[in-house]
């Protein structure tokens, strides 16, 4: 009984620091703010309970709606377009090399830096005069050159595909012997037509797309909540490019694990490549999309960082989010703070947050246990 | 794609040694290709870091169109630079001016045939030397102690000039300017700018001992910035005005120091607080047994789904408060911005406690039995026996905390507003952006980005295995 009580005695005093900081800042500022939620608090005079009527208010708030549109359809792109691209990203590249710690290392380092670098560097590409537009124009002035060396590609490896079956040999469609001369004889043509002077460079004008100071909003026609802005696609481009390297890797990791002897009895028995990834490849990595998913999902949702990083570059209804909503009506500058309101929609957002979770949760498991 | 042609029936009618060499053929250019593309991969994804960080050098990051190979990077101009630096402050690595010094700088134009060369108007400009927070500040100008004593023509050769196709006649002339430091009781300047005017718009300005910082009004002027930088002063120079130019307001002291100093400070604490708090939560989870453990377990759960959106607003009030009075004990009445409110808050996250946990989880009690036997008491069979052997998930938590902590944006964001000195990095380079992105002067905040993110690229290339780690424990705790 004696050492019993010890052992909790020494529990306490081992665990005491950290349930300090644990009820302080976490629970007791969670209770806190449920409570702020059913209030009128504005910081300066006593909090008067107002009921629900902060929660009903909130979809009377038109820039409440435009951040939970934006929030939804951020979340969705971004995190679909990341895990499918990382998924295939690793596939292709599932191979075992020497040297694959450099490419981590390389793949790593966009999400080991900060938000803020990462964005800055960001803000200062989608300029109107910036990098990316340039190699928008590069791409549209030298258009004739992309599209003769994919062209020769194609038909290159047509002809040797076919005169290599033609041989019996058991050429596939994208078999990487016959691709790699595809790709040399195709670089190799466009180059001498571009020197020779028969392929000439395009003279378009330089492309002057406005990524920022835009309310523009695409596609053009569609519903409001199927619509979104274009500063807010630059920032699904900046994040999906920061985090799909993450992601890759940790597909890969897993990727390794699954045994090549499946690929080789499937390829044996005339699967695809394609099928093999649908069969063999996307079933095998399940708990990681799961991860994935679940991780790209939060992060998503409450995307704050990139918005006050933006700022005054773009206009504030195309990039608000929920997570920016919360501290702008905390903080509201010169107006006084709504403290009920914003506790209100911080609640709304970590709901929203926990329901679209278990959602997928259910989604991925049941499609697991098929 | 088109289905393939069945494996089987093909490859039983080659040979087995043809059929081998086949398949090493395509092993071999499947190898090739893949690497071709984890090299494209890679420069992809740090293609914007490195673009940035050379574009960091060049007086303006947005001109157009950008370049590889600004002249920054150029061994030819380092010369010229350390040259100019040495005759201007005797200074080869960060130049400047100093009283006495004689600086000579060269000009040259293509002047077309049927015009007599005439000498180029050469000025030292009374000029600020940047946009934002530097204009505020006080400086003393070149133009006030200098004067250009001699312009005279130094050479003159025939020469052509292509423009858009056409081969104009003409000569290539250079001229000498030299600009001479008259007051003797001068202060030593950090620069020396420099305007030549052409006489007309008939000349074009070829090239100057220095590329011109910007060429204006439609080719007439070459304009420099700073014609004695010292070699590190021509390359680095807008990581020198992220240094110099912002300065605080009260004490004077560099901005951009003060908030590394800061983010060191809160990374290093909050890294030394949550090693030993979490390690010490970690193992009474892992191997006490007390009423209320699955409470904290739930708890712990709770607190990694929370978001940051839903509790800063009550950790506002409560760091507003000084945490409920008590940080009045050492004499602050109130913990926004503070560095320590900042820390305080964060001593001990919940991710980590767990990893620690499932850390001490996988060590068999075994080790501990002896040390119970010899009648080691709780803390000694802790910091004396499981501790030491817990190194790697130590190191994990360490990377994974500082880089944490010196990324952290929003929490600083919140508790740190005034003055300028109390921000750390991530919310010091958003003022940075708020002060200078206006003015389009990119220099200052790229040099400022790739300087921030300096320490944690470098912490990660030589802990990488601790990431990597990091990252499975990660991955484990679903």
């Amino acid at each position: 009984m004696r050492i019993r009580r010890q052992e909790t005695f020494a529990a306490l005093l081992f665990l005491a620091p950290f349930l300090i900081t644990l009820g302080i800042f976490f629970v007791f500022a969670t209770v806190r703010a449920v409570y702020f939620s059913f209030t009128n608090y504005d910081l300066f005079n006593a909090p008067e309970w107002v009921g629900l009527r902060n929660y009903q208010n909130l979809f009377l708030d038109e820039l409440f709606v435009t951040a939970l549109r934006n929030s939804l359809i951020y979340a969705a792109v971004v995190t679909l377009v990341q895990t499918v691209g990382a998924l295939i990203m690793a596939a292709i590249l599932n191979q075992r090399i020497v040297g694959m710690t450099f490419f981590r290392t390389a793949f790593y380092m966009p999400s080991v830096t900060s938000s803020v670098v990462i964005t800055l560097i960001f803000l200062w590409l989608y300029q109107r005069r910036g990098a990316l537009n340039y190699l928008a124009s590069q791409f549209s002035t030298y258009l004739p050159q992309v599209l003769a060396f994919l062209g020769i590609v194609v038909v290159a490896q047509a002809v040797q595909v076919l005169w290599e079956r033609s041989r019996n040999m058991p050429a596939r469609a994208f078999d990487p012997a016959l691709l790699v001369v595809s790709l040399l004889v195709a670089f190799g043509v466009t180059w001498a037509l571009t020197a020779t002077g028969v392929l000439m460079p395009r003279s378009v004008p330089d492309v002057d797309f406005v990524w920022l100071q835009t309310r523009q909003e695409v596609p053009a026609g569609a519903p409001v909540w199927l619509r979104a802005p274009v500063p807010l696609i630059a920032i699904m481009l900046q994040n999906i490019f920061t985090t799909i390297p993450t992601f890759m890797l940790m597909f890969l990791a897993a990727l390794q694990d699954v045994p090549k002897s499946y690929y080789e009895a499937a390829a044996l028995d005339g699967a695809s490549p394609v099928q093999q990834f649908l069969y063999i490849t996307i079933p095998s990595v399940r708990p990681v999309t799961f991860l994935v998913v679940t991780l790209g999902l939060i992060g998503t949702l409450q995307m704050f960082d990139q918005v006050a990083i933006f700022g005054n570059a773009v206009p504030l209804r195309s990039v608000i989010t929920l997570a920016y909503f919360v501290y702008n009506r905390m903080f509201p500058g010169a107006q006084l703070p709504e403290v009920g309101f914003a506790a209100a929609a911080a609640m709304f957002l970590a709901a929203l947050t926990l329901v679209i979770v278990m959602i997928q949760r259910l989604f991925l498991r049941a499609e697991g246990n098929r | 794609m088109s289905a393939p042609v069945s494996a089987v029936p093909i490859r039983m009618r080659l040979s087995p040694r043809e059929a081998e060499r086949w398949l090493a053929r395509r092993r071999w250019s499947r190898a090739g290709l893949v690497y071709l593309l984890m090299l494209v991969f890679s420069l992809a994804f740090l293609g914007p870091l490195l673009f940035a960080t050379i574009s960091s050098l060049k007086p303006d990051p947005l001109a157009y169109p950008p370049t590889l190979t600004p002249p920054q990077l150029s061994p030819r101009n380092w010369a010229a630079a350390a040259s100019l630096g040495r005759q201007g402050a005797g200074a080869p690595f960060w130049g400047g001016f100093a009283p006495g010094s004689r600086v000579s700088f060269e000009l040259t134009y293509f002047v077309p045939a049927g015009i007599e060369p005439e000498t180029p108007t050469v000025v030292v400009p009374r000029r600020r030397p940047g946009a934002g927070l530097g204009a505020v500040q006080r400086i003393d100008y070149a133009a006030d102690y200098s004067e250009v004593t001699a312009v005279e023509e130094v050479g003159r050769e025939p020469g052509t000039l292509t423009v858009d196709g056409e081969v104009r006649e003409g000569q290539v002339v250079t001229y000498r300017a030299e600009v001479t430091y008259v007051d003797p009781d001068g202060p030593r300047l950090q620069r020396l700018p420099l305007d030549a005017t052409a006489a007309s718009r008939d000349y074009v300005f070829l090239r100057g001992s220095l590329p011109p910082t910007r060429i204006e009004r439609r080719g007439l002027v070459a304009s420099y910035d700073n014609i004695t930088p010292g070699a590190l002063g021509y390359v680095f120079n807008n990581y020198r005005r992220v240094m110099d130019e912002a300065r605080s307001v009260t004490t004077g002291r560099s901005l951009f120091l003060s908030w590394t100093a800061n983010s060191f400070f809160v990374a290093i604490a909050k890294v030394l607080s949550t090693l030993l708090f979490a390690s010490m939560a970690g193992y009474a989870l892992a191997r006490l047994r007390f009423p209320g453990r699955g409470l904290v377990f739930v708890l712990i759960l709770f607190a990694q789904m929370i978001p940051t959106q839903v509790i800063f607003i009550s950790n506002y009030l409560v760091l507003r408060d000084g945490i409920f009075g008590l940080s009045r004990l050492w004499g602050q009445a109130t913990l926004l911005n503070s560095l320590w409110g900042v820390i305080l808050s964060g001593l001990v996250g919940a991710g980590a406690v767990f990893i620690m946990k499932q850390f001490f989880e996988s060590i068999p009690r075994e080790v501990e039995e002896a040390a119970m036997i010899d009648g080691a008491t709780q803390w000694q069979r802790y910091s004396r026996v499981v501790l030491p052997m817990a190194r790697p998930a130590l190191g994990a938590l360490t990377i994974i905390t500082f880089q944490g902590a010196w990324n952290d944006f929003f929490w600083p964001l919140v508790v740190l507003t005034t003055p300028e000195d109390i921000k750390t990095l991530p919310i010091g380079l958003l003022s940075f952006r708020n002060a200078y992105g206006g003015a389009g002067d990119w220099g200052l905040i790229l040099a400022g980005a790739v300087l921030s993110a300096l320490p944690i690229i470098v912490l990660f290339i030589v802990f990488q295995r601790y990431f990597m780690e990091g990252v499975s424990y990660g991955i484990g705790k679903d």
